[in-house]
């Protein structure tokens, strides 16, 4: 039978009517991600467009948690706000979905590029506001049971004139990030990654994303990536040479994961020869982000109330 | 410490002050519109898709949080529709796609043909398609904020030590909250008013000398308005009469074989 169109006869506008395409800015697995312009409000919005695949039992569950995970997170200030989805149909007559995200100019990846390039470093402050920012964010996503587990500076978008951070790329937003390129010497999605999640841990915690913190806090400081592995071998060598190789007195159940092997024996050196230039509440708090054991690292509502964010005025954060 | 990710009935296992702020602050976006209340239309077709849902909930053994929550959808997607007369598939196509997106969200299988064993059998594609209006009316917001989200705060308030306590009330006051869907009328109040009354209600059964304590705590909150919180419990108590008197019945239908038992029994069933 053919299911006739139900509910009062409000006009919706489709996806195509109500925004106005201005530029493709990434393209992902999924779908591609434009900015376009709201035609009612003149608003900027990120458009980020994905197919629903016909599928013998409806809408994707996938989807479905996803989007609404998105929906719930995003009355948060510090995570990118979700505004609407919106159903169109493509040229085929299938249906693809459009999430409206607010648009953000720039991200933490490029800002701490334009620092680089200028030879300055960034301001102590503008520092500590950001990782505040970063902190807050991350608490509210972990109160409500959702990780993140792929933090990078790419994903971490800002509003430069009121230095304002927000997280991105939470669940299906992530499937648009613009693809690694073959044979870039930058590999993203390693150098934030936990030493438990290298080692083939199979239960996440929220610890993960602490870890990707701690990395992005370094980084802050430094202009450079905390450890830049081209490898997960490589990767965990860099971690390892720094924080001195793990064993089962300071991470007790290392030696069981998955992808453990024998490795140099590295003893800790101190964090400030890596972050020189944080002072040391900085540095205490960066050593308790990146604790070996996962169950020992500190959590981000922890972390806000560390002591180096005393002298931080956040009463608009 | 294990995370349930993709729970959908938002429950706060660590205590995150601003997060219980924030669940406050939001639960009004997971009720049905407050207009439709009045609507004859609404509850006559609520009634019936409510019973097709809870047979499904029997004879596919589904957990009886999926069905909770294909009824929180129902109601939220009905609320806003005008009732169509005259399409009686209508009724079942919203109940299939409450149902899938229900189970789906609750990461369990539920296959369209299981759950449509008889009766007419829609297409996929027709399902998809009801299950994109029902969350474009829902605004894709399925994580949905319902009574059980509020349990743990209102049980966290009474500051009880005992572990096993605690899991008693939690579970008579879901108990009681899922016997209480079957009534539009409680749709009146916040899923958070409906979780206080539920506990008041579990605490004064299970442990009447620590009822006073529980009840005091819970009215003290600051996210609850006294006046409001009566009015529920008032007619959470009229259900509750309701619930204990057809248990009555029951009881004594079996324990004394009497004629009058009997002319109640028939009388009972005359009235429905």
């Amino acid at each position: 039978m053919e299911m006739e169109k139900t509910g009062a006869g409000v006009a919706v506008l489709s996806a195509k009517e109500a925004f106005e395409k201005l530029e493709k800015v990434g393209e992902g697995t999924y779908g591609k991600v434009y900015r376009a312009r709201e035609k009612a409000t003149g608003k900027i919005v990120a458009l980020k467009k994905t197919r629903l695949h016909e599928d013998q039992e409806g809408v994707p569950p996938t989807t479905l948690r996803e989007v609404s995970i998105l929906r719930m997170l995003s009355r948060d200030p510090h995570v990118v706000r979700l505004m609407d989805v919106k159903q169109g149909q493509n040229k085929e007559g299938k249906t693809v979905l459009y999430l409206v995200f607010e648009y953000m100019d720039t991200d933490l990846k490029k800002f701490i590029r334009s620092f680089r390039q200028t030879g300055q470093s960034i301001p102590p402050q503008t520092i500590k506001s950001l990782m505040y920012q970063l902190c807050k964010g991350i608490a509210f996503c972990h109160g409500h049971g959702i990780l993140h587990r792929d933090l990078k500076p790419h994903n971490l978008l800002m509003d430069r004139k009121t230095m304002m951070l927000k997280i991105a790329d939470l669940g299906l937003a992530r499937a648009f990030t613009v693809p690694i390129k073959k044979y870039t010497h930058e590999i993203l999605t390693l150098w934030y990654r936990a030493p438990e999640v290298l080692l083939g841990a199979t239960h996440y915690s929220m610890a993960v994303d602490i870890w990707s913190v701690g990395c992005i806090f370094a980084e802050l400081v430094t202009k450079q990536a905390l450890f830049a592995g081209d490898s997960e071998l490589q990767q965990l060598l860099h971690i390892f040479r720094l924080l001195g190789t793990p064993n089962e007195e300071v991470w007790p159940g290392v030696s069981k994961l998955k992808d453990w092997h024998e490795y140099p024996q590295w003893n800790p050196k101190s964090l400030s020869t890596a972050v020189p230039g944080l002072d040391e509440l900085g540095l205490d708090l960066l050593s308790q982000m990146l604790e070996y054991e996962p169950s020992k690292r500190i959590s981000a509502k922890k972390a806000m109330e560390h002591a180096y964010f005393n002298d931080l005025d956040k009463g608009h954060l | 410490m294990e995370f349930d990710l993709e729970d959908p009935l938002v429950s706060l296992e660590e205590e995150q002050t601003f997060t219980i702020s924030e669940l406050f602050a939001s639960e009004s976006e997971h009720v049905p519109s407050p207009n439709c209340l009045t609507s004859t239309h609404f509850r006559v077709f609520c009634c019936e898709a409510i019973s097709l849902i809870l047979q499904v909930q029997v004879s596919c053994k589904l957990d009886p949080f999926v069905a909770y929550l294909a009824i929180n959808y129902l109601h939220r997607f009905m609320s806003s529709q005008e009732i169509p007369q005259g399409k009686p598939w209508f009724l079942r196509l919203v109940v299939i796609s409450c149902l899938s997106l229900a189970s789906k969200m609750k990461n369990t299988t539920l296959s369209f043909l299981v759950i449509q064993k008889e009766g007419c059998y829609f297409k996929a594609q027709s399902i998809q398609r009801m299950e994109l209006l029902i969350l474009g009316a829902l605004k894709w917001r399925m994580r949905s904020i319902t009574p059980f989200s509020f349990l743990h705060f209102f049980i966290s308030l009474a500051e009880i030590k005992d572990q096993s306590l605690k899991q008693a009330l939690k579970s008579r006051a879901s108990e009681i909250i899922f016997n209480a869907q079957n009534d539009i009328k409680l749709l009146e109040y916040k899923p958070s008013t409906v979780a206080a009354t539920a506990l008041i209600f579990a605490s004064h059964e299970l442990f009447p000398q620590q009822y006073s304590i529980l009840r005091a705590s819970i009215t003290a909150s600051e996210y609850l308005d006294g006046e409001t919180l009566s009015k529920c419990f008032d007619l959470m108590q009229d259900m509750m009469r309701m619930e204990a008197k057809e248990l009555m019945i029951d009881t004594s239908f079996l324990s004394t074989e009497t004629p009058v038992s009997m002319l109640e029994r028939n009388t009972k069933r005359q009235r429905i």
